[in-house]
């Protein structure tokens, strides 16, 4: 993992320091409120409907057991004992005083942790594949370069003041565990015919108010030249980006306006006048931070393992738990392991200081000190032996963190919505908590297979609503709530948006359409099918009968 | 009829104007204003408490089945906490004050929301 150097402390402390002195003129009246507004927001502190948030920044999502440590740490002193994982890889804690925020980050400070550019029209924090370096499908190590964008991108002078916010994704695999199609800025890592290592860019995807799939700018941009070329990107958004209307300022709207074809020129042009030596990382510097994840001692083990085989063969729910959150690893004998955040009933994403105390255990003994966030807001041990996967699995359960629902029905994305957030026009968890209920029994998840479900409060899609197999997005009918839903998104390698059903449903009709549409699916699936591709070969007629003859 | 509320500048706490022109954290003890100019006249003179309390605005406020409540839904959140912790929030406290919040059935947009995108 990489670790921060001197002047990456220095940095961060200063930083403390200057906000403690910001927050101090703040409560004495010398800052009036839209006067630090902007200051606290650049520490990622948000001021939502009962107490203020503080949004922590978890680069690429990876997690040492120190830092884990640190943060329940936090949870505990300073907030009401838990922490929200979002669909950023971030964590939110959604109970903090002002007073304390100073002393907060000065704690995470400590473990090289800080809230810096997770709010802000700024390069926001950078996410990656959870899999990295576990998984034998990727070409090259996507953190390497998810941490130079990052070192380069943080306090970056000339995109401190972007037209709007600026998300940038990187995958080194085939598949898309990084949604890469919806963001900003989406870098796939792949080697060329040659064999050179390169970036396939797209740029413009994006949720939110106008939704958009990424299209590609460019098949293969050279590993070697990936910040002249994302300086590029950004000075032509920087340049035309709309600054006058806040709903078409984010770089889709640019994208979509000039094609992708004209925005492509645009980006090629100012690259070539650019000098890009100047701006590329040098080898040195690259490999300097390649050593920062170079892969730990694997052991030599066999391919296969008797102890796991035997627990498999001998415990139905660790079968299960097995067949859902285990994943293959690059090494032989070794597992990634999907922790789900999602016990059905339970807040989407929560996670006590309890829990966080007992992974970060965890994480050291069977991990590598590893472990990984992933967007769907859900955790990850990246490393574990085969053989002790039995053990981790019985001491996971003792917290409730042995949910066998990875990629199920149970598994819903839920953003904060109506019960924190001051933009929401709809709560989100409470819908998520009535669905999961409804599948509560891991039988009956396990029948229906996979099935991505994905809950927004509102319009900024947060919940990312429409690339859920299932979407539900909370609109305000003369602020009652109601609920739009869409089918047949997805966020991976075959991503699409979602399609509208049809009117939105009351709050308590939600749960009773998506076990409609399950029935449907059911009816329908032919062999294989997951529910999105049933929904792709059927489209919505058949769900819409459904839904609206049980709804109304 | 109205009610004034804002969040706390120390701990970012949902409060509302008091009888006493304090600011209190349950919405049973907030003042409540059948007239319109004294409510606004209350509202400027909060805007003025920067040291106290955060971007300060107007409720609208219905009799419930024991008391009164806001109207909108976001602005009962606010007064009770959020619905997906029962352990969490001002609902805690319970009683006949919290009842009248939970079994309000008014609807409305709140103004909180719409002049928070307003100045986005």
């Amino acid at each position: 993992m990489y670790q921060y150097d001197a002047i990456d402390k220095e940095m961060l402390a200063d930083r403390v320091a200057e906000f403690r002195e910001q927050c101090e003129r703040r409560l004495s009246g010398e800052l009036t409120e839209d006067q630090f507004k902007r200051l606290r927001l650049m520490n990622g502190l948000y001021l939502q409907l009962h107490a203020y948030m503080l949004r922590i920044a978890i680069p690429y999502g990876a997690l040492n057991s120190k830092q884990l440590r640190k943060l329940a740490f936090i949870v505990g002193a300073y907030d009401k004992g838990y922490g929200h994982f979002t669909t950023r890889t971030n964590l939110q804690l959604h109970w903090i005083k002002l007073r304390d925020a100073p002393d907060i980050l000065a704690h995470l400070a400590e473990v090289g942790m800080h809230a810096i550019q997770t709010s802000g029209n700024d390069i926001r924090n950078i996410t990656a594949d959870p899999h990295a370096g576990a998984n034998a499908d990727e070409v090259d190590d996507p953190r390497i370069w998810a941490e130079a964008i990052r070192q380069w991108s943080t306090f970056h002078p000339e995109f401190s003041f972007l037209p709007r916010k600026f998300k940038i994704a990187v995958t080194a695999s085939p598949a898309d565990r990084a949604a890469t199609k919806v963001y900003d800025i989406g870098l796939r890592l792949h080697r060329n015919d040659a064999g050179e290592l390169g970036f396939e860019v797209l740029v413009g995807g994006g949720l939110g108010r106008t939704p958009y799939l990424g299209p590609v700018i460019r098949q293969h941009l050279p590993a070697r030249h990936l910040l002249s070329y994302l300086q590029a990107i950004l000075r032509v958004y920087n340049r035309h980006g709309r600054r006058d209307n806040i709903w078409k300022a984010r770089i889709k709207v640019l994208v979509a306006g000039l094609g992708a074809e004209g925005f492509a020129r645009e980006v090629e042009a100012e690259w070539e006048s650019a000098d890009a030596a100047q701006v590329d990382l040098p080898d040195l510097e690259l490999a300097r931070i390649r050593a920062a994840f170079t892969p730990r001692n694997f052991e030599r083990l066999p391919a296969a393992s008797s102890a796991f085989e035997a627990a498999k063969a001998g415990d139905p729910a660790f079968a299960r738990f097995v067949r859902h959150n285990v994943k293959p690893h690059k090494i032989p004998g070794y597992a990634i392991v999907d922790i789900s955040l999602k016990k059905p009933g339970e807040t989407p994403g929560d996670c006590s200081g309890e829990q966080m105390e007992l992974l970060a255990d965890l994480a050291e003994r069977y991990s590598q000190d590893e472990l990984r966030v992933h967007y769907e807001q859900n955790l990850i041990l990246p490393h574990v032996k085969l053989d002790d996967v039995p053990a981790l699995w019985k001491a996971l359960g003792t917290l409730d963190l042995d949910t066998p629902n990875r990629g199920l029905v149970t598994d819903i994305i839920a953003c904060p919505g109506l019960d924190y957030c001051t933009l929401a026009n709809a709560r989100a968890i409470p819908i998520a908590q009535q669905i999961a209920k409804r599948f509560a029994d891991p039988a009956l998840a396990e029948k229906v297979g996979e099935l991505g479900i994905k809950i927004s409060g509102c319009i900024n899609a947060c919940g990312h609503h429409h690339v859920g197999a299932i979407g539900i997005l909370g609109v305000d009918k003369k602020g009652e709530e109601f609920y739009q839903l869409t089918l047949g998104g997805s966020a991976e390698a075959d991503a699409s948006l979602g399609q509208v059903l049809g009117p939105a449903v009351p709050a308590n009709k939600v749960a009773d359409a998506v076990d409609s549409m399950v029935e449907v699916y059911l009816r329908e699936r032919k062999d294989g099918e997951r529910f999105l591709d049933t929904f792709r070969r059927t489209g919505l007629a058949p769900f819409k009968e459904a839904v609206y003859a049980s709804a109304h | 009829m109205k009610a004034l509320t804002g969040n706390n500048l120390a701990d970012g706490e949902a409060v509302f104007l008091g009888h006493a022109g304090d600011w209190v954290p349950r919405f049973a003890d907030a003042e409540l204003f059948d007239d319109e100019d004294a409510a606004l006249a209350a509202e400027a003179r909060a805007k003025t408490q920067i040291t106290i309390v955060v971007d300060p605005y107007l409720i609208d406020v219905i009799p419930s089945e024991h008391g009164f409540a806001p109207l909108s839904y976001r602005e009962r959140v606010r007064a009770l906490g959020p619905t997906n912790k029962p352990e969490h929030g001002k609902k805690t406290e319970g009683g006949e004050a919290i009842d009248a919040l939970l079994h309000a059935h008014g609807a409305a947009r709140s103004k909180g929301r719409v002049e928070l995108i307003r100045r986005k």
